[in-house]
């Protein structure tokens, strides 16, 4: 039994991205984030927070940096270009806007380092994070150089969810207690749904079945969700039309001005989110 | 100046060894209650955490690891200490390290104990501790045989389990003199512990083979288990613990410290049993040169990595570099460098080496260092890292600290629960120590040490009446069990 | 539970299966029904209602109530329970999306610090009585038999519109010339004057999509505007490529200014001169036909030659010429308005001079277009003013009004200190809120009367701003009523109207036959030719009914008035600029945790209050990012602490709003400060708007207040060189991604 379970996961541990195409994912979920739309409304963020029954820590732990926003929009100054003249005293080009959520790394540096493999790579292509299997460690959260994964340093439930604020928590997954990390999931409970639904009616999933509520609920339409392995997707499109490949570490574009991008991908973590360049004016 | 006086007569050496095991003074006492209400501290803090949750330490995002990792380093640094002493020396022949093994050899396996405890005290959710050993049930859910921190738990277990049993061995026929000066308790309890050692040739033939295996053995343990605590860092790939000199850099630096923690307890031990006789000046110097030693490979090591990563370009990592010098924590590395790598040149100083109070201050000043070294290696990493939007600067919580000097206190327990249970000077071989010595003094030590025919001076661990002691000489007191 | 509550089998019976949207009750929460009141029967689950499976989701279509732009919403409800709330993609209003207050929404529903019973003033605290004890009270005052004077009854509202509207106003004129009072602070009445003065419209409808380049004049599209979702999406079709250009000019920058091509401070007060300087630019140097405008205004736009302006507003003259570069060569454009220049002394004559570029470069017919009109006015959304409540304090204050209801607004909280409200109220003897909690209007009212949530009532709502589809938006309850002894705002003003004894509303036993009767009674031509039934199963399904436009023409004629300027204060040296934002709104929002908790999009502050300031400024005085500062105005002072940054005039200091709250419940009482407290009483001249703008401050740093710090997201301001939000030009864009 258990010895030869070990035997397959070992086989299981050395195969990774390179080994030549995800031939036994059966999805591969995936984001694109275009910063040329995207208004860093924070509406993405609150759904969210809606949705993933994600607690709210209060001032106090807020300012210790302990809150637990998976979804985060972060907001740059850029310096300003001074050789192309702009102005040192305004920020004439406004803010940079850049939602960060889990970015589901194929070659994730948070599964490796995980004593209990609490967080491991799904069939579904996604970075899973199994809060029963968590013993908090918090390795994986150090060596995330995206730093998008939480840990839930108290127990919120009480504060966070005071009477009848609870009645809203959603019941497809779980409130994560103490001691437990947390990340985005990509709303995996959706995915479940869309799955068995789809199984049930003895149907494929389609393009579109699936909506994570940061995709759903943003106003201008910046993220798109999709599967990477389905090439009619609507995402995998929009992948291939920027020239951006999984499985590199840097991406040789034959237009070496198209947009796309993935943040820190010379690490090569080969995440699943592709963002677009932020577009300006001069 | 000779590392131990050649005259000194067995029953002397038994004597005043016994001695120190027995009734202990009003400031034994207040060292221990002072330890234990250092645990209480600890534990105290420790409830608290676990009620209301790791945020209690102040740890943050992205400061998910802080003291409780660091000081889990430095506790497992100072177990190297007892492997040099015993087991490198040892092979090597270098016969000095005799009078002072033992109670390093002690301080291994207490520091880590010790050390034992932070991975515990810092997991969020220790209760599932367990799970990160390869146990065996009918789900088949192994740990992640990938991830550092599982091969952490097995060196770690691995190293205490043999540094104890290597403890206990070369314990073995000191037990058996303490064995036959006690009464009450204490004689069952060594009569069970010495394992029915009577000395004769073919125990003595044993011992000594399964001692050498053992040393043998515990090497490479002893450099692994610090290489795979350094891959905590090193297999990361954050910025400033990437480093592919982490390895060896953290073997020397647990060396380091463990040195520095033999001259502190030396010093303690020399002082408060009148261990003159046996931890002499002579073999102070000769622990000091060698901490020196180890305190320049440290330096350059430290060197080596700051040269490789200002050189190497790495934006982030020179970031954290940069960090160190000037940064938030800046003033903490300067100290670190200040007493790690300035500090040692005490050492070269004669007069300093063998002026006692001095090497006990700067042994303290060095350890500090070496405790800063391992904050300085988790906090500035963690407090800037690669993605700017979770910079940060932290600072630990008093439960933090009160955790942190509760370890101190912890170890300090077991030590004086150890000093006055077990003899913390190796009688056999300070025995074995001085007949070689008197030896060399114009024979082939071979000739001396197995010639039968010479006087009945032999290292003997067990004849009754304290050891058959040439030239009389009064029987050891019997230790009492009360 | 009060009679005419719907009853759960009758509303299910009701609500049913005519269509696909059957709003849904089942769990019965152990707060609301116990087995010792004996009220219901409880069934297990294991049984559950036909609709209801238990472990899925069910979506059902109402209308969002966060703010007036009337967001259809989608709510997921499983086991009884709303869960989620979800943009309507049908909507044309949204299009699917919702902003971070829509997705907030059921933290209003669930809050914990609900009314849950009506309170009544009794020897001069409020105890909780019976819905019964309530109306008797208020029959004393209002009803039928009572000797109310309507001149002396006065209603005070939030945008109010659909058929709560047509309740409302059968009641003020059962009174008998009762006053309605429509106030919000965010409002563009400003901006709806010079429309209906130059378009004969209040409202007319703006294309994005259309425009090549959009000048705004603080006008937060994407944030705090009249429809921020729906703006954001045409926001987004508007940078597709080929892109679009945003030009923004404001004091302080607003998150569509953290957005644009060239975000332009001006001096606050100074817009107009800037439109002003545009224009003259644009039809000496770029061959505007300057024979559209009035000539009288041509005459003024003369005097505004480009070194003038540069002193006035403090724009380079290089950059008011790019900004006239770009609108002359990227036609149709589109100018708009927001609160920084409507709300400011001259706010008027800015606004209408910044509209006349709209006219100048031929925007007028192509980006900016009639609406259509409204068929039902009676259901047409009365939006607030700011006069409006400058006119109720000082009937207030005159002692001229008896009776007053508060329903969607919170002015004790929301006016301007200066009119110190509270006294005002005092004068007023029985005053009577309508609300969901305990704010600070509320706290001071003789009767409260508690509402059920959005989530819970019934309703009608027309949007402020109408796209270029009209719609009734739909407000159906998504779950049973947290708590029996709350009432929807439709009932209320049925209850009221019978102890009126207004003909022809008693028969109504509750708003939703009312509502429904109402459905019945609209024309066919908008019920796609199906039976009432299928129609309002259908309206709820959708989430909203559908209004044709007709294809009006729209003409314009710019205004000839002066542009003034604001004096200089050389005791108060800095304006006081209020920084409203999408999230706290105008404070409404200070008592959902989630927002709370939501950094602010521009400097990323938490829970509390924050002034901007400019750097130079800030070096000026000595200040750093987290100091304490205290803001003094002749009106009176705050305390709060400083974000500095490059997105603010020099001069000038931003203070948020919508902290500061006396009141309203455990995540917003005590926590910050309340700009609007020190603002001046300067109105804009021509509309008597309160200027929002038009305070004069002056700064000093104070000691750190350890309970009010600013906490921020993020450790760092700027990206330190990594590749995170990577940026590339335009016509790089254009070039690669143009159709």
């Amino acid at each position: 039994m258990s010895l030869q379970n070990v035997l397959t996961n070992w086989s299981q541990y050395r195969k990774t991205h390179e080994d030549g195409g995800f031939y036994d994912y059966e999805h591969m979920w995936g984001m694109s984030v275009d910063l040329n739309k995207c208004t860093g409304c924070n509406a993405c963020s609150v759904a969210c927070y809606a949705e993933n029954n994600l607690a709210v820590v209060g001032k106090e732990k807020f300012d210790k940096g302990q809150g637990m926003h998976w979804m985060r929009v972060e907001r740059y100054w850029d310096e300003p270009d001074l050789a192309a003249g702009e102005s040192t005293e305004f920020s004439e080009h406004g803010g940079s806007f850049l939602p960060m959520m889990c970015q589901q790394c194929n070659a994730a540096t948070c599964e490796p380092v995980c004593p209990v493999a609490a967080t491991y790579h799904t069939p579904d292509g996604l970075n899973a994070q199994v809060y029963n299997r968590c013993i908090g460690s918090r390795y994986c959260s150090n060596n995330c150089p995206y730093r998008l994964r939480y840990f839930n340093f108290y127990s919120y439930y009480e504060s966070s969810w005071p009477e009848p604020l609870n009645m809203q928590l959603n019941p497809d997954l779980s409130v994560r207690d103490k001691g437990v990390m947390e990340k985005c999931t990509f709303c995996v409970q959706r995915i479940r749904v869309a799955k068995d639904t789809a199984s049930r009616e003895n149907q494929a999933l389609v393009d579109g079945d699936i909506t994570p509520a940061c995709v759903q609920t943003c106003p201008t339409k910046a993220l798109v969700f999709g599967d990477l392995i389905n090439t009619e997707s609507k995402l995998s499109k929009l992948w291939a039309s920027h020239e951006v490949e999984l499985g590199k570490t840097e991406q040789h574009k034959k237009n070496k001005e198209k947009r796309g991008y993935r943040v820190f991908e010379e690490l090569n973590t080969d995440p699943c989110v592709m963002y677009l360049e932020r577009v300006k004016e001069v | 100046m000779k590392d131990i006086n050649e005259d000194i007569k067995w029953a002397q050496i038994n004597k005043d060894v016994l001695r120190s095991m027995e009734n202990p003074r009003r400031g034994y006492w207040i060292a221990l209650i002072a330890c234990v209400a250092m645990i209480a501290c600890a534990v105290a803090a420790e409830i608290y955490q676990y009620q209301y949750g790791m945020g209690t330490a102040n740890l943050n995002w992205p400061h998910m690891w802080d003291l409780y990792i660091a000081t889990f380093i430095f506790w497992i640094g100072m177990s190297h200490s007892g492997t040099l002493l015993s087991a490198i020396l040892h092979i090597i022949h270098a016969d000095w390290r005799k009078p002072i093994y033992r109670f390093a050899e002690a301080m291994t396996t207490f520091s880590l104990m010790t050390a034992g405890l932070f991975p515990m005290i810092h997991l969020g959710r220790v209760w599932n501790l367990y799970w990160v050993l390869p146990y065996v049930t009918d789900r088949g859910i192994w740990p992640n045989f990938r991830s550092p921190l599982v091969w952490d738990a097995f060196a770690i277990s691995t190293y205490l389990t043999s540094s104890a049993i290597f403890l206990f061995i070369g314990m073995i026929p000191d037990l058996a003199i303490c064995r036959d000066n006690a009464r009450g308790w204490r004689k069952k309890l060594y009569t069970a512990l010495s394992l029915g050692w009577r000395g004769d040739d073919r125990q003595w033939r044993n011992f000594r083979r399964t001692y050498l295996v053992m040393a043998c053995f515990l090497i490479p343990l002893a450099v692994s288990v610090h290489s795979i605590v350094s891959s905590d860092f090193a297999m990361s790939i954050m910025p400033g613990w990437h480093i592919t000199t982490f390895p060896p850099y953290f073997v020397a630096g647990a060396l380091y410290s463990g040195c520095a923690a033999i001259i502190t307890l030396f010093v303690l031990l020399r002082y408060f049993f009148r261990f003159e006789e046996y931890m002499t000046i002579s073999v102070l110097e000769k622990t000091c040169k060698l901490t020196f030693a180890i305190a320049m490979v440290w330096t350059y090591l430290n060197l080596i990595e700051f040269a490789s990563v200002w050189y190497g370009h790495d934006v982030p990592s020179k970031e954290v570099l940069m960090d160190k010098f000037v940064g938030p924590y800046a003033p903490y590395f300067w100290v670190m460098i200040f007493c790690g790598s300035v500090m040692p040149f005490a050492f070269a100083f004669r007069k300093l080496r063998r002026h006692i109070p001095s090497m006990f201050v700067l042994s303290i000043i060095l350890n500090l260092g070496m405790w800063l070294e391992r904050w300085m290696i988790v906090t500035p990493t963690l407090s800037l890292g690669y993605h700017p939007i979770a910079f940060d600067t932290m600072w630990p919580s008093m439960i933090q600290w009160a955790i942190v000097f509760g370890s101190f206190g912890w170890f300090g327990m077991l030590f004086l629960v150890f000093v006055k249970v077990f003899p913390s000077v190796s009688m056999y071989e300070v025995k074995e120590m001085v007949y070689h010595r008197r030896g060399l003094a114009g024979k082939d030590p071979d000739a001396v040490l197995h010639s039968r025919t010479g006087s009945d001076d032999r290292p003997s661990s067990s004849s009754s009446g304290g050891g058959g002691s040439p030239g009389g000489g009064t029987p050891a007191p019997g230790l009492e069990g009360a | 539970m009060s009679g005419n509550d719907i009853n759960r089998r009758k509303f299910l019976k009701v609500m049913g299966w005519g269509g696909a949207g059957a709003a849904l009750a089942g769990c019965d929460m152990p707060t609301t029904v116990t087995l010792e009141e004996g009220k219901e029967t409880v069934v297990s689950y294991l049984m559950p209602e036909e609709y209801v499976i238990p472990g899925q989701g069910v979506y059902f279509a109402s209308t969002c109530q966060q703010c007036p732009a009337g967001c259809g919403v989608h709510g997921r409800v499983r086991e009884g329970r709303v869960l989620k709330l979800e943009g309507n993609a049908v909507s044309p209003i949204n299009e699917g999306g919702l902003c971070q207050m829509g997705q907030a929404g059921v933290q209003t529903h669930y809050n914990p610090d609900r009314l849950t019973k009506p309170l009544l003033r009794k020897g001069g605290s409020l105890s909780e009585v019976t819905w019964e004890e309530a109306l008797a009270a208020l029959d004393e005052k209002i009803g039928a038999n009572s000797s109310v004077e309507g001149g002396k009854v006065a209603w005070m509202t939030g945008t109010v519109s659909g058929h709560q509207s047509v309740l409302l106003e059968g009641l003020l004129e059962s009174l008998g010339g009762a006053k309605h009072y429509v106030y919000d602070l965010i409002n563009n009445h400003v901006a709806a004057q010079v429309n209906e003065a130059m378009y004969g419209t209040t409202r007319p409808t703006y294309h994005l999509t259309k425009a090549k380049a959009v000048l705004s004049f603080g006008a937060d599209l994407v944030g705090v505007s009249q429809s921020p979702v729906h703006f954001a999406a045409e926001y987004a079709k508007f940078r597709e490529a080929p892109r679009g250009v945003l030009i923004q000019v404001e004091p302080n920058m607003s998150l569509t200014g953290g957005n644009a091509d060239l975000w332009v401070p001006a001096k606050p007060g100074t817009e107009g001169a800037l439109a002003m300087g545009i224009a003259h630019e644009l039809i000496n140097n770029h061959g505007k036909d300057a024979s559209a405008l009035p000539s009288g205004l041509n005459g003024k736009i003369k005097a505004y030659d480009l070194a003038k302006v540069e002193t006035l507003t403090g724009v380079p003259t290089d950059k008011v010429k790019s900004i006239a570069k770009i609108l002359a060569e990227k036609a149709p454009s589109l100018i708009l308005t927001g609160a920084s220049i409507e709300s400011s002394e001259n706010g008027y004559a800015a606004t209408a001079a910044a509209a006349m570029l709209n006219v100048l470069l031929g925007n007028v017919g192509e980006t900016i277009t009639s609406s259509g009109g409204f068929p039902f006015p009676q259901l047409d959304a009365k939006t607030g003013s700011g006069a409006d409540l400058l006119q109720f304090a000082d009937a207030a204050g005159k002692g001229a009004i008896d009776v007053v209801f508060f329903h969607g607004v919170n002015p004790v909280f929301t006016a301007p200190g200066y009119l110190d409200l509270e006294a005002g109220l005092g004068k007023i003897p029985f005053k009577v809120s309508l609300s969901l909690f305990a704010d600070e209007t509320t706290n001071q009212a003789d009767l409260v009367l508690p509402l059920a949530s959005a989530l819970e009532d019934w309703g009608t709502h027309v949007p402020a701003y109408q796209p270029e589809q009209s719609v009734i938006a739909m407000q159906q309850p998504l779950m049973e009523k947290l708590y029996p002894a709350t009432k929807g705002f439709g009932d209320i003003l049925l209850d009221m109207l019978k102890l009126r004894k207004v003909e022809g509303y008693t028969d109504f036993s509750d708003y939703y036959a009312f509502l429904q009767d109402a459905f019945a009674a609209l024309p066919a031509e908008f019920k796609n030719g199906v039976d009432n039934a299928s129609f309002w199963n259908q309206t709820l399904a959708s989430g909203f009914i559908s209004i044709p436009k007709q294809n009006a023409s729209i003409t314009a004629n710019a205004l000839d008035i002066a542009v003034t300027l604001p004096g200089e204060n050389i005791n108060y040296g800095l304006s006081l600029l209020p920084a409203i934002r999408l999230g706290m709104w105008d404070g409404r929002h200070a008592n959902i945790p989630w927002l709370q908790e939501a950094p602010d999009q521009i400097t990323k502050a938490v829970w509390g209050s924050w002034a901007e300031i400019h750097p130079k400024t800030a070096s000026r005085l000595g200040l750093a990012t987290g100091d304490f500062i205290k803001v003094e105005s002749v009106k009176g002072d705050v305390e709060v602490p400083v974000y500095v940054y490059r997105g603010v005039f020099p001069d000038s200091v931003a203070v948020s709003v919508g902290q500061g709250h006396q009141a309203y419940g455990r995540y917003a009482e005590g926590r910050g400060v309340n700009p609007l407290t020190i603002l001046d009483s300067a109105t804009d001249g021509k509309t008597g708007e309160p200027a929002l703008y038009g305070t004069r401050v002056k700064v000093s740093k104070v000691a750190v207040n350890k309970d009010e710090i600013l906490v921020q997201f993020g450790g760092s301001e700027s990206q330190v060189g990594r590749k995170l939000a990577a940026t590339i030009t335009a016509e790089v864009f254009n070039r690669t991604e143009g159709a």
